[in-house]
């Protein structure tokens, strides 16, 4: 498994995310080393999906840092950390459900490519020639998630798992260093799970990308993950490896109660 | 065998959903129509010919409202103004000042054909001052901040006289291409049939409307068409896959002003005079009319629909006397504007209850070519297969 040679670190630091009186994350820090296969996880409300979302430029922290690289990502546009090379797929599947699963991926292809306007339309040289390559690369990642035979049809007619793959692979086709999986497994009966942890492991193998991972599912995480960030109520409660986590005394007691307190799912 | 070996790689090749290198009977369809519609003037009388000419500028000014609201999913009410931004733009750039008629409008006298191109980056300038209140707000509060530039422009039609002539309106200089003009003056005769103004604005609006269409369609199947759906759809997934979405949406409101200034200009050359009162908000609403009824998002249900909308009240009005329950204009019943509005409105309604996609999906449904429910957004809880 080698790195691919552009992947950056990743590193929060004491991030806080405030709305009005709630704090959403609360002095988060961890790190993604290249290369590594990194999962948050954390009860419902813990702020995972918050991290994910600053991480993406989509909230603004109200203090601490995010670097990868040399790029502060906190004071970043959207759509500028996408062309550093993050790409995220949505746990609500954020597809667009009218157009075919070819063009959700060529739309991965948006910061990699030029035409605009007047080159589209006049259909000038660079712009078709630039259509046509990037539609036989985003047809390679196509039949790498096993979504070939779906090409052309509507994004909205597949099935809910062909769906959360065409996501995953919508993110790949943005070429990542970092891809970030927002629940990738959510609502997968258990068919479809063990082939969505193929992927992931397969993406991992083959592109030798860094992978953040946010994911309720115990089994997956702990199967596949290099290390693990556990949050809870905002806070970081846990970081290690695997094996390291699943031994924490609060971790235990953030998902299974303690008795006293009793925690509502 | 060996034949299916060397034909793949071309086929992996093609663009997305696009077959290579075979024409399609929609295409062939296409073809059919521009010729026929090319050699109609041959055949019809100067009102036919008239209500023509407005139905091809209102295709193309149609064409931009549908990129602007079916695809990138901004409501604008304002189509109007910018109609009126290219058909006084290029009356004034074109018109010559100070001439007998008593008229209060001035004018620039340059060529009508740098007139016209001006004014339609006339257009496309307002277009881009609204752009930064255009790129932040969405859907129907986007509608309401756009009501705000045709009142502005109704103030402005009245009272900037130099350029739009006051409340009596100003004419507009005849179109000339490179010093040939199109007007009665210099009348071909073309298979018998001698060439007028009308019959010459005909097929030079021909080729207008159809460059235009090819153009839009381009558009939509390129890189920013796939950029404003997937705005329309989710702002926050486009700009996660790294498209701008402020810069797509002031975009799409650029090229939808400048169709809109086209269209204006097509609509001073056919009439040869503007007037305040065509540029009111009935007129935006009527453009939204034709691209609903024809399909939100597609270029030929934009095109259908505007025929509908522009086309269907006069056609009705002009063969009233031969139309049952219609009577004429002026005698108090049912006259042709009213009947047609009240069809449209009708066909608005049934459009929205029972064919969300429009007559573009209908037409899609009936050749078999794709489900038409597929063209509308499903609920974003999981479809099941």
């Amino acid at each position: 498994m080698t790195v691919a040679p552009d992947v950056a670190a990743l590193v929060l630091t004491d991030v806080c995310v405030r709305f009005a009186g709630l704090k959403a994350l609360d002095n988060v820090s961890f790190t993604v080393e290249p290369g590594s296969l990194h999962a948050v996880i954390g009860p419902n409300g813990a702020g995972k999906s918050t991290a994910f979302n600053v991480l993406c430029g989509i909230y603004t922290a109200t203090s601490g840092s995010v670097r990868y690289g040399d790029h502060e990502l906190t004071a970043m546009r959207p759509h500028k950390i996408a062309r550093l090379g993050v790409a995220r797929a949505f746990q609500n599947i954020a597809l667009s459900k009218g157009q075919t699963v070819a063009e959700n991926l060529m739309l991965g292809r948006h910061a990699l490519t030029r035409a605009g306007f007047v080159s589209s339309g006049l259909r000038l040289r660079p712009a078709t020639r630039e259509g046509r390559r990037h539609g036989e690369r985003v047809r390679e990642i196509a039949a790498f998630v096993g979504l070939g035979d779906k090409f052309a049809q509507p994004a909205g007619l597949l099935s809910y798992g062909d769906q959360k793959r065409v996501e995953v692979a919508r993110a790949l086709a943005c070429e990542p260093r970092l891809l970030l999986l927002d629940e990738p497994v959510a609502g997968m009966n258990s068919d479809e799970k063990v082939r969505m942890a193929g992927l992931i492991t397969e993406v991992r193998r083959e592109l030798g990308i860094s992978i953040l991972l946010v994911e309720h599912d115990m089994g997956l995480v702990m199967g596949i993950s290099d290390r693990v960030t556990v949050l809870d109520f905002g806070k970081r409660i846990a970081d290690g490896t695997p094996s390291e986590v699943q031994n924490d005394p609060e971790v235990v007691k953030a998902y299974l109660g303690t008795g006293e307190d009793e925690a509502d799912a | 065998m060996s034949d299916t070996a060397t034909r793949s790689p071309a086929q992996a090749r093609a663009a997305p959903g696009r077959s290579p290198r075979r024409v399609r009977p929609a295409t062939l369809a296409r073809v059919a129509l521009v010729i026929v519609l090319a050699v109609l003037p041959l055949y019809i009388d100067t009102s036919l010919l008239t209500i023509g000419l407005f139905t091809m500028a209102a295709v193309v000014a149609a064409i931009g409202l549908t990129v602007l609201v079916g695809t990138a999913g901004q409501l604008s009410l304002a189509h109007a103004f910018f109609l009126a931004v290219g058909g006084y733009g290029y009356a004034f750039l074109a018109g010559e000042s100070g001439v007998a008629g008593a008229s209060t409008a001035q004018g620039l006298g340059l060529d009508p054909l740098l007139a016209a191109i001006l004014a339609v980056i006339a257009a496309g300038f307002a277009g881009l001052l609204f752009s930064p209140i255009a790129s932040r707000l969405r859907g129907i509060y986007l509608g309401v901040a756009s009501l705000s530039l045709v009142f502005i422009g109704e103030f402005c039609y009245e009272n900037v006289r130099s350029v739009t002539g006051g409340f009596n309106g100003r004419a507009a200089t005849p179109f000339s291409l490179f010093g040939w003009e199109f007007t009665d003056a210099n009348t071909l005769i073309v298979a018998g049939v001698p060439f007028g103004r009308f019959e010459k604005l005909w097929e030079l609006f021909l080729v207008v409307a159809v460059l235009s269409y090819v153009f839009a369609a381009n558009v939509l199947r390129g890189r920013m068409g796939r950029a404003m759906r997937t705005v329309r759809d989710s702002e926050v997934a486009a700009a996660v896959m790294g498209v701008d979405v402020r810069r797509t949406k002031a975009g799409a409101f650029v090229l939808s002003s400048m169709y809109a200034g086209l269209g204006g200009v097509m609509v001073a050359l056919a009439f040869g005079r503007l007037t305040p009162n065509y540029f009111s908000l009935a007129l935006s609403i009527g453009f939204l009319a034709a691209i609903v009824v024809g399909g939100l998002g597609s270029i030929g249900g934009a095109a259908i629909g505007a025929f509908f909308v522009t086309a269907g009240p006069l056609l009705i009005t002009r063969y009233s006397s031969s139309l049952p329950f219609i009577s004429d204009s002026g005698s108090g019943g049912y006259d042709g504007g009213k009947a047609a509005a009240l069809l449209y409105g009708l066909a608005v309604v049934l459009v929205v209850l029972f064919e969300p996609g429009g007559l573009a999906a209908l037409g899609k449904r009936l050749a078999g070519r794709r489900p038409a429910r597929a063209l509308t957004p499903a609920p974003s809880t999981g479809a099941s297969p």
